[in-house]
């Protein structure tokens, strides 16, 4: 049995992978949730067809989770079949399971991962590395967290199954989104007076232009609560500051 | 103003509501009024889930509400009230403990039964009907899903042709 549901979430986890696949806007991911569960639900049904119909049109209704941590719902939903949790709780948990998933997912991959990324790509390209090597490396990165996420929700959500709740609520995802904005805020203030010099060294303005970037960038904070504007101002500040030592080494 | 906002929505706890009026409001508490949710530790840890450290969530049935408007009303910290239906929020507004609080139609989705009147709202007889004994009850109603939007009044509502 633990041989067996082994390979079944290792089936959960590649089907995972294409829950965006089908997304629309009436039930956005309801078609991809059905389709990730298959696997579980044809355990269930075994050879009545009727029955597994029956229970993939349960599925395919609306849902909408961050697609990394979509693994989450899918492998505690799989877990609640197979122990034959009435279907009301199931509607239930995947209504409740909606918001936390999304609202952490964002925090931590769209708003942190992404953006330090894509920015440490860019630094290593603008430090002469050549492009493929920032590719490469944006490629690697990203994707290491974004695999990692969706086996480290497929072992959560299988584990806890309907508790889940109260394991994400202790999980260091919650806090990880907090930890992430001084390294982002660093890498995007090391980018600015790269970017300047790299552009400006063409256009001969460099200086100037640098100056011009760090107030277009302080204008865009000033004033702007929450994360927006305190990225601006550490960037501006870490920036100024790698300006100011690249400019004595240079002149 | 310690109740900020006093909402409809069937997605209850999320980030519309935290992010979108909660920063713009000054949320502190987040108060869901459910019979069933009140009465189910593991959906309430799931909806707790997904908040901010800095924002609290209670769980009350519509029984307690009515004891405890009043005091969360009173209370300093700012408090956004969230029902499923609007079929709990007219129970809520029977019992008078709507007085002065203005209702938000934030977000009723597609389902059996429903038509898309705006399209965050997809409203069926029976929600009409709810409504309609809302405004009986003197309850003021409007519909907007996030602060940047336009603010529909309850009869300009009713009068709106489903889509």
């Amino acid at each position: 049995m633990a041989a067996l549901s082994r390979a079944l979430r290792l089936r959960l986890l590649l089907r995972s992978l294409l829950v965006q696949a089908s997304w629309n806007y009436r039930t956005m991911q309801g078609a991809g949730l059905g389709f990730a569960l298959i696997p579980a639900l044809a355990r269930l049904c075994r050879d009545d067809r009727a029955e597994l119909a029956k229970s993939l049109r349960r599925h395919c209704g609306f849902f909408n989770a961050h697609p990394y941590l979509s693994t989450v719902a899918i492998a505690a939903l799989a877990r609640m079949e197979l122990e034959g949790v009435d279907s009301e709780q199931v509607e239930r948990f995947k209504r409740a399971i909606v918001s936390p998933l999304g609202s952490l997912g964002d925090r931590l991959v769209w708003a942190r991962w992404r953006p330090l990324c894509s920015l440490l790509a860019f630094f290593i390209f603008l430090m002469g590395a050549p492009w493929w090597v920032a590719v490469g490396v944006f490629l690697a990165s990203y994707n290491a967290v974004h695999l990692w996420l969706r086996v480290w929700g497929l072992r959560l959500g299988w584990r806890e199954g309907r508790e889940v709740g109260r394991a994400l609520m202790g999980s260091p995802l919650r806090r990880l989104p907090d930890r992430l904005t001084i390294p982002l805020a660093a890498v995007s203030g090391a980018v600015v007076p790269l970017l300047a010099l790299a552009l400006g060294g063409t256009a001969g303005i460099g200086p100037l232009f640098t100056i011009g970037i760090a107030l277009a960038l302080a204008i865009a904070g000033y004033g702007r609560p929450g994360l927006a504007g305190r990225l601006a101002v550490l960037g501006l500040l870490v920036g100024s500051l790698a300006f100011v030592i690249l400019g004595i080494s240079i002149w | 103003m310690p109740i900020l906002l006093c909402r409809v929505d069937d997605r209850l706890i999320h980030g519309q509501v935290v992010v979108g009026w909660g920063s713009h409001l000054g949320l502190d508490i987040i108060v869901v009024i459910d019979d069933e949710l009140a009465e189910s530790e593991w959906e309430q840890d799931l909806y707790r889930a997904g908040l901010p450290d800095a924002v609290e969530a209670l769980f009350a049935s519509v029984e307690t509400a009515v004891e405890l408007v009043p005091a969360w009303a009173s209370n300093a910290a700012g408090a956004i009230i969230l029902t499923r239906d609007i079929g709990t929020m007219r129970r809520l507004a029977e019992r008078g403990a709507l007085a002065d609080i203005e209702v938000n139609l934030g977000g009723l989705h597609s389902a059996l039964g429903r038509e898309r009147v705006l399209p965050y709202l997809f409203l069926s007889d029976e929600d009409r009907a709810e409504l309609k004994r809302l405004r009986r009850a003197d309850v003021r109603v409007s519909a907007q899903d996030v602060p940047s939007a336009r603010r529909v009044k309850l009869d300009e509502l009713l009068e709106m042709k489903a889509s």
